[in-house]
């Protein structure tokens, strides 16, 4: 596995929690009740988040990068439950997101970016009515079998 | 010259030669299995943890699948499972070792401690305190690694959340 820069894994979290910023804003439309209550609270926390990621990455001597101004949406948002869908899609990039600071050097950002992807792996569960067994991790790093026994 | 050589090569054994010479006389290096390394231990340590978690599971289930109760668990019981093959699945086991040899690699004492009723209370915090470890245990090890133990922990968070926590 190739080593992973510290900044490039912190702007890839930042950039997931302006994405999720941008994409609560649309859910949030389509939602009422105790879920939109949900939807306001994560939307809270994300920009929380993202002006902490902000502020590490400034301190490393590194312009954060900036959110853009429209994200494409995975797929059309016309209701609750496909508000709810956008909702689980993206607190999953911020999971993945997290999970790529664990491969850092760092053993202080490794656990930050731990117990970072806790969040945003619980906030998908609860969209998604499920929860998994390896949140954030592709379905590539899994192994299917396992390794032959080394010969002496 | 030459009996100051013959005076002299002791002393320049005992001064520049001896690590060398006390590599002949030491004990065997391919005698017995080498010691597993740190990060062996580690995974060691996390396999037997996510078994001990799978007996907890069983035994709140306790073979009645038809409770309302036991269909919320069997789904997490099922990712703990899920957990234990991928990381077994990291842990190259020599020929020849009595894991290899498929002995029992249950951890000790978890079928004595495994208590006869398990609260939903009590697997919530076994999720809590099983993310907690995964997090401890994550930071000495190689980066894949690492961020399997991370999203187990992630995974186990949720558990606890589905739990009621």
């Amino acid at each position: 596995m190739a080593a992973v820069s510290t900044v490039s894994a912190l702007q890839a979290a930042l950039a997931a929690e302006d994405a999720a910023i941008f994409g609560y804003g649309v859910a949030g439309a389509h939602l009422a009740g105790s879920t939109q209550s949900a939807a306001e609270q994560y939307w809270t926390g994300h920009n929380e988040a993202r002006d902490a990621l902000a502020a590490m990455i400034s301190k490393l001597g590194t312009t954060p990068v900036a959110p853009r101004a429209f994200y494409q949406l995975p797929f059309p948002v016309q209701d609750a439950a496909s508000a709810m869908a956008l909702a689980a899609y993206l607190e999953d990039g911020v999971t993945r997101a997290y999970l790529g600071l664990v491969a850092v050097s760092d053993i202080r950002l490794r656990t930050f970016g731990a117990l970072a992807m806790q969040g945003p792996a619980e906030r998908a569960a609860f969209w998604r009515g499920t929860t998994q067994a390896f949140p954030g991790l592709s379905a590539s790093a899994l192994l299917l079998s396992r390794p032959s026994s080394a010969s002496s | 010259m030459l009996l100051a050589s013959a005076t002299a090569l002791p002393v320049l054994l005992a001064t520049a030669g001896c690590r060398s010479s006390e590599a002949f006389t030491g004990p065997d290096p391919l005698a017995g299995r080498p010691r597993p390394s740190p990060e062996v231990i580690t995974l060691q340590a996390a396999i037997a943890a996510e078994q001990t978690m799978i007996q907890l599971y069983k035994t709140a289930i306790d073979g009645n699948s038809v409770t309302a109760r036991s269909r919320r668990l069997q789904p997490l019981l099922a990712q703990h499972e899920q957990h234990l093959v991928q990381l077994r699945a990291r842990l190259v086991i020599p020929p020849g070792t009595p894991e290899a040899q498929g002995s029992p690699t249950t951890s000790p004492g978890a079928a004595s401690t495994a208590p006869v009723r398990v609260t939903t209370a009590r697997l919530r915090a076994a999720e809590r305190a099983s993310a907690a470890s995964m997090v401890q245990r994550l930071a000495t090890v190689e980066p894949a690694l690492a961020q399997l133990f991370a999203s187990i922990a992630a995974s186990d968070a949720t558990h606890a959340m589905a739990l009621g926590g």
